[in-house]
């Protein structure tokens, strides 16, 4: 026994596998992929029919469950009377386009593709009209969205297709936005989604002061959606589609799901001043736009386009009047307008089949070719114009009943009668055009193709849908009657309206208004039809170019924001740090602005002169390095390291040995790489301004730029000043002093933070180190020189010249007698550097030193090396493997590390003892030495890698041009 | 001894925001270095000013906490050194390949 | 506290990778099929760690006790060593940072990890960065995890050279060296005031703090706020981040895409950790700057994504708009939105990773192979065998239907950063508004703007996608499209899946993520466990014998 809700999720998930199946079906298969879909349809409907039962009687079946029930958004399926027509339009025509989409759709098309989207697009739409909550409603709305971008531009070999269906997703995905945006709000006005909770609180919502947004926000969603005015231009284009699509989506279903969120929303939202006046006047102008833009289409498709368009205004206008009869009217109109119009497109598609073309001008006298055919859509067609025992009549009643009944006496109301009648005046007109100008006349002449009668299976949805019209049109009481019932009662409840479902009632005003309209409407076509075919576009309205102003708005509105991009953005790497300097600067600022800048209590320590003298020179040194860094970079350098060497004074002075030794070993370091990396640089002449001075903008820049400088320093100055004056409070390193020795067992305290306490940081810094040596390694080994910095130095060019004129000597001798001495002292040295860097690691723990100053060192004297014997030879004699070295030295201190995590403690704890080992004397054996052995390998390892590797560029030969453009091509410019 | 080593944070700094302005990648490296000099000074600073008080323990392992500069800070310091130290290599090295594949030494690698 | 192995499991997620690659850089690149399974070992252990940990927080916090696990590295107990936390906030992060890292690692044997040396051992070290900078709770030690993760990111970043990467290259070293100088200097002037570089030890001293010190205190923590917001590509410090992603070889922007990302994460631990709660957060200090900075950054990367002309630069609007949409909740300083943050947080991550890689297949130029020239070797182990990409590329089965699988994928990214159903991105723009509008109070202009800001970049970012995906998928051209390889769409295909489960499980999720996002503002919690962890060995340690 399966009980109401199964059913429920049955015919919602269905149509989802459906098309996951269909997704997965060989390209060509056709035939399977329509049987598939066909199937899906049926059983979904057959399972949706069979719940009329529960919904007959005004109950509601009703499913949850939980998926994010914090934030009050549950699968909520609920299906009552309106939602259960709908459906059933739904999945009915939905079946039908199936069947017909089988024989319309070419064999050379990926149909089960076709298939697999239509599948997902009913589902989605299936599951839009059951939510019963209204997060979920959004949800399902984008997916209709999405699926019906992808089943318009399912033709995407032609280019219109592609346009419309991004016109088309983006102009409805937008309006998605809007009424998710708007369903919050009401979400936050009622404190739940679920629709039950909101219906009941439709007095809380029109009173809100958030009822208005919300209201906009919605009516944005649902006039998008079903293309209101001034949104609906993205419909016509999107008869680019196939047919089948265009009489689903586009006449049916998709269309029809702004109506559908106006009739759910309509008691809690309508009968306000403010939805009557916009829904009311929006409606009007789409119905009337509408109706005169269909008249004037050449294209059978267009025509039928404009005419949703003018139809669908008809349903809105209904809904703005916010009367219950009103809606009653709506809803009829809504499922009428489904049936004849999905057949009138199916017999365009036929038509367009059949001939080749849909051009109105070019038809003519279809009849005699296929009869079914144009009686059939003569059916239909009067259906839309009105004509009496046929459906479209009885709404149309409704609808200028309605129109004629309401009194307000605002302008709107007191024109409305007249402006309805003129309009379906039009739709009567364009009507008979479509039908005279296809079926009737003399025989086409210049047709691409010779036209005869549609297969029996393409004809038969049009047969049933015809039907649907005729029945309903003569006995709509005992057909629609009751489920229209169902539907108008699960909105209006108690205050469901009287009205009668009948042919006739009698000679009353609205009939007479109709036949007014059915008159006039042919009239105007005997007079006009031969002006019509002549008519390129709808006169006034031809102005108004829907897709052209959106295609130039979103044009625009690129152009504007490239613009607006190099406005407020910049890709120059002087003005990003120029930035960052001064947004850096000012938040440091900020919080002095309301506090103020005040110093500490703690005296200050009286200047040394000595320490004031040396920083006297490293400011110049300074100063001077950033006024030479230009021209004389050689100078600058030299400057820069002097003003370093102050640094590792004040540090000698300021009681820091290690960081004195430290700086002292990078510093020399750095300025060696800087200086190998010299040689790359380009030769640099002093500028030449015009009017030989620089322009006033460079100046200005300059100017900025000094006072940025200024400022920073004196922020720095200024913060460093205050922090120093205050007195040190409470501080870990007290404990670090204290336990240093006792459980770390090291004396230099800063050492034993290095490789103890905060091991862990030496620990990443090494590891910085690596990765850095890898990216040089990997960058350098890819590096070509620039070509003219290529040239040998003239010096050596000199010496060589010499070399070349004397027989005995060959080139390169005199530079190898020049380096000689230098050579020499260097390899005796070298050993001497080893002991030294040895020392250094031994000692650490607990006197300056350590494991990453020994390392240094260590590369040091690898460089002096290189820079004595030159690349080659050096490369000859030692080998060396600095990423082996590297991954030695990373694997000993994580090993080192781990070694702990055996005596269950946790990584990186150390442990010690002291040994006494001769001519050394006391050595701490602590697994902080291993480490700091670990660290000096890597640092050798990485130091070396960076300098060797910049060393070595400079017996690289130059990157040729074809490589250049090799390279170049090869960044495909992104 | 404290407004001295302000100051020379102060003008390291100011050469050093300086170079980084400027538009060749040599003036950017040693703008960087420098800044880096200032900065080191100033978390070294943020230990408060010590004459002659290296934190190294008495070799009987004595300990006055209060008779030693603070510690860590050097350690900072230190770490901060051999990180800064590595990403100068870094930079002069793509500096180089910069100059290389784009035959400019201008920070944007077009001359314009 | 520490009980066998499974304490250890902490330190893991840093110490794997390390173990990895320093095995790798012993190994030389003849032997590259040895360094791809280690490597892949290397990433699925790390990814089988992150879920362990996060089980056992789940498990924790469901048992109602403290999930804050604190791991004291050398055993010195906290503030005096260095400790590694683990609690919602960081796992959540492992786990999402080993799933991008499986993806790119993957994604990377196609073809990228022949561009150039050492692919893999650079990607596992950027895994071991951001692992590092998501577990610690100390300011330095957080200052040395993201040295290394930059470090790495340099490398990827510089991964297969040529002018475009160099150029990029270089302004993204320079500018995160000024960056990491900032850093330094914020965290000077907190250790300057507090004394202490431990973050719960800070949060404990802040509120104690009065004062000119607290002016000097408050701004460092603005100094280091501002080196945070430039890693997330904040308008106007952000400008550098597009052009360095789109340099980028796929893989190492895949994994780019969390970068921008931690230094949102820093801000939210640090900012909540020690001004959240009840002083300062209220008292909002920088709060309402990065509101409206937040606002300006989604403005910003409007208006990029609409002016961008290739696929690679949109993607990198899209981290912006995505960082400003995290900042400017943030910044909206509703407890309550927290939850979404993070939600968004891990889907956008995963969908921008996602389309790095994807938007290669679909504007793929291949010629790549074409940069590498023979050089002459510098070094014993490198290997220089002409290992041109060419040859090779035919390694990996070829999948057939590559056009209508691109199609499939591109579809599901652009929804996915548009906040478009079917994906997770649609329920964490919801979550977000839905915490953004909180009507109890009225809503505040700005937030109105900010609300209304995430559906103006979402229809940008639709816009800007299907112009780029119809131009490339849709418009015939008689290019034939390149053969997509298992190893390339299977990345993609995993992390969109994981998107997918996101929005299945979607109550779960975020049921996880509100409690994370009430964790990190419950700053006792974190505090006491952290401050009262004790060490393994009881008794002092010290030297045996004098």
């Amino acid at each position: 026994m399966v009980t109401r809700e199964g059913i429920l999720w049955l015919a919602l998930v269905l149509p989802f596998f459906g098309s996951l199946g269909a997704s997965f079906l060989p390209v060509k298969a056709r035939n399977s992929a329509a049987m598939l879909a066909g199937l899906i349809a049926l059983a979904a409907l057959a399972l949706i029919v069979s719940l009329y039962p529960a919904v007959a009687d005004g109950a509601v079946v009703k499913s949850r469950v939980e998926w994010l029930p914090s934030l009050g958004l549950n699968l909520l399926l609920r299906l009552d009377g309106m939602s259960w027509l709908f459906a059933l339009m739904i999945l009915g025509i939905g079946l039908l386009v199936v069947l017909y989409a089988r024989y319309y759709m070419s064999p050379n098309d990926p149909v089960p593709r076709f298939f697999s989207f239509l599948l997902a697009f009913m589902g989605s739409m299936l599951g839009l009209v059951v939510s019963g909550n209204l997060v979920q409603l959004a949800f399902f709305w984008e997916l209709t969205s999405l699926f019906s971008f992808l089943l318009i531009g399912y033709w995407h070999h032609n280019e219109s297709a592609r346009s419309s269906a991004r016109m088309a997703l983006i102009v409805t995905a937008a309006g998605g936005l809007c009424l998710l945006l708007g369903i919050l709000l009401i979400g936050k006005i009622v404190g739940s989604y679920d629709l039950d909770i909101v219906l009941a609180a439709a007095e809380g919502i029109k009173t809100s002061r958030y009822y208005v947004p919300a209201l906009i926000l919605i009516l944005l969603g649902a006039f998008t959606k079903s293309a209101q005015f001034p949104f609906h231009f993205w419909l016509p284009h999107a008869m680019a589609a196939p047919t089948p699509v265009s009489a689903y989506l586009h006449s049916a279903t998709m269309v029809k799901a702004g109506i559908f969120v106006l009739i759910r929303f309509w008691p809690v939202l309508a009968g306000t001043e403010l939805w009557y006046l916009i829904v009311g006047t929006v409606g009007l102008i789409t119905f009337v736009i509408g109706a005169w833009a269909a008249v004037f289409q050449q294209d059978l498709k267009s025509l039928l386009a404009y005419s949703t368009i003018s139809h669908l205004g008809i349903i809105t206008l209904l809904l703005g009047l916010g009367t219950p009869l009103g809606l009653v009217a709506a809803v009829f109109h809504t499922v009428n307008h489904a049936t004849f119009k999905a057949s009138l497109f199916m017999a365009a598609g036929i038509i367009d089949h059949e001939t080749g073309t849909r051009d109105l001008r070019r038809l003519s006298g279809l009849f005699r070719y296929m009869p079914y055919t144009g009686t059939l859509a003569m059916v239909a067609a009067a259906a839309m114009a009105g004509v009496p025992l046929l459906n479209g009549f009885l709404s149309k009643e409704m609808f200028l009943a309605e129109a004629l009944e309401f009194r307000d006496g605002s302008l709107l109301d007191t024109l409305l009668p007249f402006v309805a009648t003129a309009a379906l005046a039009l739709s009567v007109l364009y009507s008979l055009r479509f039908i005279h100008q296809a079926f009737f006349g003399a025989p086409a002449t210049d047709l691409p193709k010779q036209p005869h009668e549609a297969p029996f299976w393409m004809r038969l949805p049009i047969e049933v849908l015809v039907l649907i019209c005729l029945v309903v049109g003569v006995v709509p009481a005992y057909t629609i009657g009751p489920v229209l019932d169902a539907a108008v009662r699960a909105v209006l409840h108690e205050n469901t309206p009287y009205y009668s479902l009948a042919t006739w009632h009698g000679f009353t005003r609205p009939l007479l208004l109709s036949l007014l309209a059915l008159a006039g409407g042919t009239v105007a076509y005997l007079l006009l039809r031969t002006k019509l075919n002549s008519a390129g576009g709808a006169p006034v309205i031809r102005y108004f170019k829907g897709r052209r102003m959106f295609e130039t708005v979103l044009a625009s509105v690129i152009g504007a924001s490239r613009r607006l991009e190099e406005m407020v953005g910049t890709r120059r790497l002087q003005s990003q740090l120029r930035i960052l300097v001064a947004i850096a600067a000012f938040a440091a600022l900020l919080p002095f602005i309301p506090a103020g800048y005040a110093i500490g209590s703690e005296r200050i320590t009286p200047v040394q002169p000595g320490f004031a003298a040396i920083w006297v020179v490293g400011a110049l040194c300074a100063i001077g390095s950033a006024w030479q860094a230009k021209y004389h970079r050689l100078a600058a350098l030299i400057l820069m390291a002097g003003a370093g060497l102050v640094c590792c004074l004040s540090f000698v002075w300021l009681s820091a040995p290690d960081l004195a030794l430290t700086q002292l070993l990078v510093e020399t370091v750095t300025t060696v790489l800087l200086l190998l990396g010299l040689r790359w640089m380009p030769k640099r002449e002093p500028q030449q301004w015009r009017r030989g001075r620089a322009p006033r903008s460079v100046l200005f820049r300059r100017g900025t730029d000094l006072a940025l400088a200024i400022a920073a320093g004196a922020g720095m100055a200024l913060l460093s000043f205050a922090m120093m004056t205050f007195p040190i409070g409470h501080t870990i390193s007290r404990y670090l002093v204290e336990h240093a020795y006792a459980e770390a067992g090291g004396r230099n305290v800063v050492n034993v933070i290095l490789v103890d306490f905060r091991a862990f940081d030496t620990f990443g810094e090494i590891t910085v180190l690596a990765i850095v040596g890898l990216t040089v390694y990997a960058l350098l080994r890819r590096f070509r020189p620039a070509r003219e910095s290529v040239r040998t130095p003239e010096q050596q060019r000199i010496q060589n010249a010499f070399d070349d004129s004397r027989s005995e000597r060959d080139r390169g001798d005199t530079l190898t007698d020049y380096l000689l001495v230098p050579r020499v002292v260097m390899e005796w040295l070298f050993p001497a550097f080893v002991a030294f860097s040895l020392y250094l690691l031994i000692r650490g723990h607990d006197l300056p030193g350590g494991g990453f100053a020994a390392g240094i060192t260590m590369a040091i004297a690898l460089v002096l090396q290189y820079m004595a014997a030159g690349t080659r030879s050096v490369e000859e004699r030692l080998r060396v493997k600095p990423l082996s070295w590297m991954g030695a030295g990373l694997l000993l201190t994580l090993f080192t590390g781990l070694g702990a995590t055996l005596f269950d403690s946790p990584f990186l704890t150390t442990w010690f003892r002291y040994a006494d080992v001769p001519l050394i004397g006391k050595v701490p054996l602590a697994s902080a030495l291993l480490f700091d052995l670990g660290v000096f390998l890597l640092v050798i390892g990485a130091t070396a890698l960076v300098l060797i590797a910049i060393a070595h560029q400079s017996i690289r030969t130059p990157l040729r041009r074809r490589d250049m453009e090799l390279i170049s091509r090869s960044e495909g410019e992104v | 001894m404290e407004v001295v080593l302000a100051l020379g944070i102060g003008v390291l700094t100011a050469s050093g925001v300086w170079l980084i302005l400027r538009p060749r990648t040599f003036q950017l490296v040693l703008g960087l270095s420098l800044l880096s000099y200032a900065v080191n000074l100033f978390i070294y600073a943020m230990g408060r000013l010590r004459v002659d008080a290296p934190p190294i323990v008495g070799a009987d392992g004595t300990v006055d906490p209060a008779a030693l500069t603070d510690p860590l800070p050097q350690a900072l310091v230190l770490t901060a050194i051999v990180i800064s130290f590595a990403m100068t290599a870094l930079l002069l090295v793509v500096i180089l390949a910069s100059r290389g594949l784009t035959g400019t030494d201008h920070v944007d690698g077009d001359d314009e | 506290m520490m009980n066998g192995w499974a304490s250890h499991l902490i330190v893991a997620p840093v110490l794997l990778p390390l173990l990895a690659s320093a095995t790798m850089l012993l190994l030389n690149e003849r032997q590259h099929r040895t360094k791809n399974a280690i490597a892949m070992v290397t990433v699925l252990a790390l990814l089988a760690v992150a879920i362990s940990l996060i089980v056992e927080t789940i498990d924790l916090g469901f048992s109602g006790g403290s999930t804050t696990r604190v791991y004291l590295v050398g055993d010195w107990t906290a503030p005096f060593g260095i400790v590694l936390v683990a609690d919602w906030l960081s796992t959540l992060m492992l786990l999402l940072t080993s799933i991008l890292g499986v993806a790119a690692l993957i994604y990377s044997h196609a073809r990228w990890d022949r561009a150039g040396p050492r692919f893999q051992t650079l990607l596992l070290l950027q895994l071991m960065g951001l692992n590092g900078a998501f577990l610690t709770g100390d300011l330095f030690n957080l200052f040395v995890f993201f040295e290394i993760l930059l470090a790495a990111s340099y490398g990827l970043l510089l991964h297969g050279s040529g002018a475009q990467r160099v150029k990029a290259g270089l302004h993204y070293v320079a500018i995160n060296v000024a960056t990491s100088l900032l850093f330094l200097i914020g965290v000077a002037l907190i250790y300057g005031v507090a004394g202490t570089l431990n973050m719960a030890d800070l949060a404990t001293i802040i509120p104690g703090t009065s004062g000119a010190e607290l002016t000097l205190l408050q701004s460092g923590f603005a100094v280091l706020g501002i080196a945070f917001l430039i890693k997330a590509g904040m308008w106007p410090v952000g400008f550098w981040l597009p052009r360095t992603y789109a340099a980028a070889v796929p893989p190492s922007a895949a994994l780019f895409a969390i970068l921008s990302k931690v230094g949102v994460y820093a801000l939210l631990r640090v900012y909540l950790l020690l001004f959240g709660g009840d002083w300062g957060w209220t008292g909002n200090f920088g709060e309402e700057w990065l509101l409206y900075g937040g606002i300006a950054t989604i403005i910003y990367g409007t208006v990029g994504i609409l002016a961008a002309r290739t696929l690679s630069r949109v993607a990198g609007y899209c981290v912006i708009i995505s960082s400003g949409t995290l900042l400017g909740a943030i910044g909206a300083g509703e407890g309550a939105v927290i939850g979404g943050v993070l939600f968004y947080l891990v889907s956008s991550t995963l969908g921008i990773s996602a389309f790095y890689l994807l938007l290669e297949l679909v504007e793929r130029r291949g010629s790549e192979a074409s940069v590498r020239a023979v050089v002459e070797p510098v070094f014993e182990d490198e290997y220089t065998g002409a290992r041109s990409l060419a040859g090779e590329d035919e390694v990996g089965v070829v999948i057939p239907a590559s056009i209508a699988i691109l199609g499939g994928g591109f579809v599901f990214c652009a929804l996915l950063l548009a906040g478009l159903p079917p994906l997770s991105g649609f329920i964490a723009k919801f979550a977000l508004i839905q915490g953004l509008l909180d009507l109890r109070d009225g809503i505040a202009p700005a937030i109105w703007v900010l609300v209304a800001m995430l559906i103006v970049s979402g229809m940008a970012t639709l816009i800007a996608t299907t112009r780029a995906g119809i131009d490339l998928i849709w418009t015939p051209s008689e290019r034939q499209p390149p053969p997509l390889r298992l190893a390339e769409a299977f990345p993609v295909g995993l992390l969109l899946l994981v998107c997918l489960g996101l929005m299945v499980f979607a109550g779960p999720v975020m049921l996880y993520m509100d409690r994370a996002g009430s964790s990190i503002q419950d700053r006792q919690g974190y505090i006491t466990s952290v401050l009262g962890a004790e060490r393994a060995s009881k008794e002092e340690r010290g030297p045996r014998e004098r």
